[in-house]
């Protein structure tokens, strides 16, 4: 049985460097895990073990139960493309002009190629843990929500009508139905944008019942995943910290508690300085305020989601080997996430 | 050099851009501009915090006299877009035919950047106006915005949106200031790096203005000679966090910088304090 645990917030808040802790943790625990990163730092890799990380999973040089893989992030619509259509629809998909641009009207492709990565780990049942580092794109929301996204893309309302129906071909496209829009559309777009734009639309629609399907299997096991919300105390990070507090109980589960990095000492809040230099005084003071600021709004945060709370202090060097990754989990205040790593 | 009458402020995401973007708009009004800001991202709802005001509408509303806000709803934007641009009739008696243009539109590509840059040109070539600024879109995506007259105009070869494709592009080249907003950590300034580097090759702004937010105060104090404690603690981290970030503020041109705020809570009171810092730049 794999226990998986989504590590999920936003971009910049150490989600990446906490999605390895958990797993070296765990490791030294005994437990057989695997730490799925997108896009991690070079400094974060080399502390692996691993420089030439890659999308196969490896163990770790010196600790035989830690497995590390990387998912690439930008594999998206290509992959998706050829995964999903017929080889001669996909290369036609891919070569069509509004490819690209599509692809980046629609990041959630990204995402959801990412979420299926990490789905195949757990499909393969060959660890006991599986951390996921989700990727931070549209706030980190976006990878639980890229399968419904991705399914409505394919299959949705627009696609419908204007391929006319379970069979599409272009004489659809031209029914009486989608002749006012598109009369509009060639007078303002001209006709050849919008034929490129159709024919990758309905390209796109063949690969409906893959995507659906796989969809379907990739949300239940977001539904059955243990997720943890990483933030700093910083204004973007908190609102997406909200956003999964109160968005993914509808589209995967509660998350299982909030993790607050970079935390200040709760003892610098209107310390005495003691007898020292005055610029010394001054600054203590200053960080003394902002310490302030970081727990009430921890606080606040608590009590509003009713959550759990956990703090990591705000170390002035990241994690740079296996003992500091796993100090990381181990040293923390609030909540233990210790028991979170047992299968 | 007199400012441009658009400031366009980007930056990565979770820098302070929308922080940024009020306090040059009230920085400007209190020298007595007129100012209209306008937020491009979302409902404007952190432009809105900042400035100290409710949700933000999409006409121009007087936040304070001579100041103006405003959000740019996309669809809404496309229908003003066509019907004040395009001189199409009034679009709702057009019906479902709307409706389907609008999804086609948000599928093409360019169409979705074209009508949100270009409802903030329209509103610079309305001349009402002594400053515009836009709260835009971060740095991973304001390229595709500003490129889009260019990429209307590669694909098609004629059409009513072409023109207008043109005299957007001369806004942008000829009164735009691009204001990128960074914090001195790795990710953002290599962010702002690469933005600088690919405007160097394909100029699409008048001006590019560098901008380092949340910069530590100096600290001067004998780093050998620290004494135990909590004092000593802070002053610890502070040394290092300050070394970490002048690493970072080389790496950058010479630019402003704007202070970090210990404690403060408030988004209207962060926009203020940075706008009484911006009151000294000129």
């Amino acid at each position: 049985m794999t226990k998986p645990i989504l590590v999920a917030g936003g971009g910049g808040v150490g989600k990446t460097t906490l999605s390895a802790a958990l797993a070296v943790a765990a490791a030294r625990q005994g437990i057989r895990s695997l730490v799925v990163t997108v896009d991690p730092a070079k400094r974060l890799a080399d502390a692996l073990g691993l420089e030439g990380l890659g999308p196969e999973p490896s163990p770790h040089p010196s600790e035989p139960l830690l497995w590390a893989a990387m998912i690439d992030a930008s594999a998206s619509w290509a992959a998706l493309a050829h995964r999903y259509a017929d080889p001669a629809v996909a290369d036609r998909m891919v070569s069509n002009p509004f490819f690209a641009a599509a692809t980046n009207h629609f990041p959630a492709s990204q995402s959801f190629a990412a979420a299926e990565e990490a789905a195949n780990f757990l499909d393969a049942r060959a660890w006991e843990l599986v951390v996921i580092d989700t990727p931070p794109s549209a706030g980190g929301i976006e990878f639980f929500t890229s399968p419904s996204a991705m399914t409505d893309l394919v299959g949705g309302r627009l696609l419908r009508w204007l391929t006319g129906g379970r069979l599409p071909g272009r004489r659809f496209f031209f029914d009486r139905t989608a002749r006012p829009a598109l009369k509009m559309g060639d007078q303002i777009l001209g006709a050849s944008l919008l034929e490129g734009v159709a024919e990758f639309l309905m390209d796109l629609r063949t690969t409906y019942d893959g995507v659906a399907a796989r969809s379907r299997q990739i949300e239940t096991h977001l539904r059955n995943a243990t997720t943890l919300v990483v933030t700093t105390a910083d204004p973007t990070p908190i609102k997406e910290a909200i956003r999964f507090f109160r968005e993914l109980p509808e589209v995967a589960s509660r998350p299982a508690g909030v993790v607050f990095n970079r935390t200040l000492p709760e003892g610098w809040i209107d310390a005495r300085p003691g007898r020292v230099r005055m610029e010394l005084a001054e600054n203590l003071q200053r960080w003394g305020s902002e310490s302030r600021r970081q727990r009430d709004l921890r606080l606040e945060f608590a009590s509003r989601y009713r959550t759990d709370l956990t703090t990591i202090p705000w170390k002035t060097t990241p994690p740079t080997d296996l003992d500091s990754l796993e100090a990381m989990v181990t040293d923390t205040e609030g909540i233990s996430l210790l028991p979170l790593l047992r299968p | 050099m007199k400012t441009p009458p658009l400031v366009v402020v980007s930056g990565k995401g979770g820098v302070g851009k929308s922080a940024v973007a009020a306090s040059v708009a009230l920085s400007a009004h209190r020298a007595g501009a007129r100012v209209l800001a306008l937020s491009m991202v979302g409902n404007g709802a952190g432009l809105a915090s900042h400035l100290g005001t409710g949700m933000l509408d999409t006409a121009p509303t007087e936040v304070r006299p001579g100041l103006f806000a405003l959000t740019i709803d996309r669809s809404k934007a496309l229908v003003e877009y066509l019907q004040v641009q395009m001189g199409l009739p009034a679009f709702a008696t057009l019906g479902p035919a709307a409706r389907a243009f609008d999804a086609l539109a948000s599928t093409a590509p360019a169409i979705r950047e074209i009508v949100t840059i270009g409802k903030v040109a329209f509103e610079v070539r309305k001349k009402e106006w002594d400053l515009v600024v836009a709260d835009a879109p971060p740095t991973g995506q304001i390229g595709s915005y500003l490129r889009a007259m260019k990429t209307i105009s590669e694909l098609v070869p004629t059409g009513k949106i072409r023109e207008q494709a043109q005299w957007m592009e001369q806004i942008l080249m000829t009164e735009t200031n691009l204001m990128l907003v960074s914090i001195p950590e790795e990710l953002p300034v290599s962010e702002t790096g690469e933005t600088l580097e690919w405007l160097q090759a394909e100029p699409l702004v008048k001006q590019v203005e560098l901008v380092s937010n949340r910069v530590l105060p100096n600290l001067e104090t004998d780093e050998t000679n620290l004494p135990r404690g909590k004092a000593g603690d802070a002053a610890r981290l502070h040394l290092l966090l300050q070394s970490e970030q002048r690493r970072w503020l080389e790496v950058l041109p010479p630019h402003h910088r704007l202070p970090f705020l210990f404690g403060v809570v408030t988004p209207s009171e962060v926009a203020a304090r940075l706008s009484d810092e911006m009151d000294d730049w000129s």
